[in-house]
């Protein structure tokens, strides 16, 4: 084995690097695969990527003293609501959807809105460099186009992180 | 008694009087790294100086209003002596509201509207619904058309018919503009240069640059071109906020296609990016989302409408919403419906001078109608009778 890798050139290299023995080369399973999609579908949903700035003020900063005092007494009325409202709805969209209990009802809802899957058959990209791919990464299952990204894709991404 | 035209979008805010004009306003909180103190609302976004790494509050998610908090932060805002400078005793309001909203959000809006607010009346009402009243205002012998909004959330796909939304033909795909951003931002991030923070630069980023193809694949072969001959390839200068406040394509003049650049700025450069994420709207399956894309949700929605209405339909196609922006979409939509409909059925696409507005601009046309005064609900009549009477009037 050691043999063939010799003669070959630059693109083979970065494989030699990792063992092409079957034993020691870990393959995930479609369920794993499965969810390691569906965590990466998840994490597009999201709206922000890095933390808060202000989560990590102390709090004493927001007690600032009130400049207006001649406000207080009209405002006070309308916080005491807002504290009432805080409670009841800080809930999120899971929690609505449940409540909501479509199941239940009948006729057209949330969710028989869905659209369904698409008639036509998936059209695959590589995950290194986004042209139209032909391959799959035998480990995890991404899919690359020529021997080069398949050396990328080893090198950074391969089972790095685990599900 | 003047009426407040609100369509209250999950990215975009448009509100105006119906009698002026309208302002598109980012309908969220930032938070900034470097003013570290202050929470800004809605356009006061102007204010920040260094928009990186700006951290969104938004009231929405996936589409419907679940923060109440931050969202009478940015109504506050709006209706206050700073902007709108609401008279809320002599005022009616008209807002927008997703499709199928649940019920205890509109039950909490009703709340908010009367009990907080006190608007004098308050009418809520389907974004698409307000499109097809200025569709059908323009066009009155047509009696049936089909709404295609494409917004930050979600896509909706709505038939409407005399006026009324068809409710077994709405479909929803789940693919919106904060999809497709969220999505540059994690392929230049793995090709190019760590952005994942960066949201409101690389919403600049597929305003400017991205483009729906008319021929995937023969795109996608330019965009393997080297050189010269690659016509697809655009290079983007990044702002640093110091010099360059904003974002920009470089012409393709300027272009150095060997080598690299002398000057000092951040450039990204963007090949297949430019087609390949407008093209998740027409198949989400591109990306693992196993639903179906724009073109094909619209036929299939309307073969679920009678026979009899279909020919209709087809002849009235709206496009609204964000996406609609997109150079090439309305070719595109067009060119995949006439490929999946029917020979003898006629195509008809329309794409509205501002698709962002347009909703918007249907709300001021419904608040100068005859018929306005009998499809509001008053406060007086909600003290009385309650979430009941808003159910029943307001079809949502």
């Amino acid at each position: 084995q050691l043999l063939k890798s010799r003669q070959d050139i630059n693109p083979s290299q970065a494989c030699r690097v990792r063992s092409q023995d079957p034993n020691q080369r870990r393959v995930l399973d479609s369920a794993t695969r499965q969810r390691r999609l569906t965590r990466q579908l998840e994490a597009l949903e999201k709206d922000n990527f890095q933390d808060d700035p202000h989560a990590s003020l102390p709090q004493l900063v927001k007690r600032l003293p009130q400049f207006d005092e001649s406000n207080e007494s009209g405002k006070r009325r309308k916080k005491t609501r807002g504290d009432h409202f805080k409670q009841r709805f800080r809930k999120n969209f899971q929690t609505l959807l449940e409540e909501e209990d479509l199941s239940v009802s009948e006729g057209p809802n949330y969710l028989t809105a869905f659209a369904e899957p698409s008639k036509f058959p998936q059209r695959h990209f590589c995950a290194v460099c986004g042209f139209p791919s032909n391959y799959t990464c035998v480990s995890c299952g991404a899919r690359y186009c020529c021997v080069r990204c398949l050396g990328t894709h080893h090198e950074t991404r391969c089972l790095k992180w685990t599900v | 008694m003047s009426t407040l035209v609100l369509d209250n979008g999950a990215y975009f805010a448009k509100i105006g009087y119906s009698h002026e004009k309208v302002s598109v306003i980012p309908n969220c909180q930032f938070r900034s790294k470097t003013s570290r103190l202050k929470t800004f609302t809605a356009n006061q976004l102007d204010e920040i100086k260094d928009p990186s790494g700006l951290f969104f509050i938004l009231p929405f998610q996936k589409g419907y209003l679940v923060n109440w908090d931050v969202q009478r932060k940015v109504w506050d805002h709006l209706f206050g002596k700073d902007m709108f400078k609401v008279d809320f005793a002599d005022t009616n309001i008209v807002i927008t509201e997703p499709y199928f909203n649940f019920s205890s959000i509109q039950d909490t809006m009703n709340e908010i509207l009367f009990e907080e607010y006190q608007f004098q009346s308050a009418l809520r009402i389907n974004a698409g619904s307000l499109s097809a009243h200025r569709y059908f205002h323009e066009n009155n012998s047509e009696l049936c058309c089909i709404v295609v909004d494409s917004g930050f959330s979600f896509t909706h796909i709505v038939p409407y018919c005399r006026g009324r939304k068809m409710k077994e033909g709405i479909c929803r795909i789940n693919v919106g503009g904060k999809l497709l951003s969220n999505h540059l931002k994690e392929i230049i991030s793995y090709r190019q240069l760590h952005v994942m923070d960066e949201t409101y630069v690389i919403n600049q980023v597929k305003e400017d640059v991205c483009y729906v193809s008319q021929d995937f694949y023969k795109d996608m072969e330019i965009a393997q071109l080297k050189g010269e001959d690659n016509t697809v390839m655009r290079d983007y200068v990044l702002p640093d906020f110091s010099s360059i406040k904003k974002g920009f394509c470089k012409p393709r003049e300027e272009m150095n296609f060997t080598g690299k650049y002398k000057t000092g700025e951040q450039i990204l450069r963007l090949t297949n990016e430019r087609f390949a994420v407008p093209e998740m709207l027409f198949h989400p399956s591109d990306i693992g989302i196993q639903e179906m894309g724009i073109p094909e949700a619209l036929v299939n929605s309307i073969n679920n409408m009678p026979e009899e209405m279909q020919p209709h339909f087809y002849k009235n196609i709206v496009l609204t919403g964000g996406n609609a922006l997109f150079p090439g979409y309305r070719d595109r939509v067009y060119k995949e419906v006439r490929a999946l409909a029917p020979v003898e059925y006629q195509v008809s696409v329309v794409l509205p001078q501002n698709p962002i507005c347009y909703p918007w601009e249907g709300g001021k046309l419904l608040a100068e109608n005859p018929d306005f005064e009998e499809m509001v609900v008053t406060r007086e009549d909600y003290e009385e009778n309650g979430h009941y009477v808003c159910e029943e009037k307001f079809d949502i």
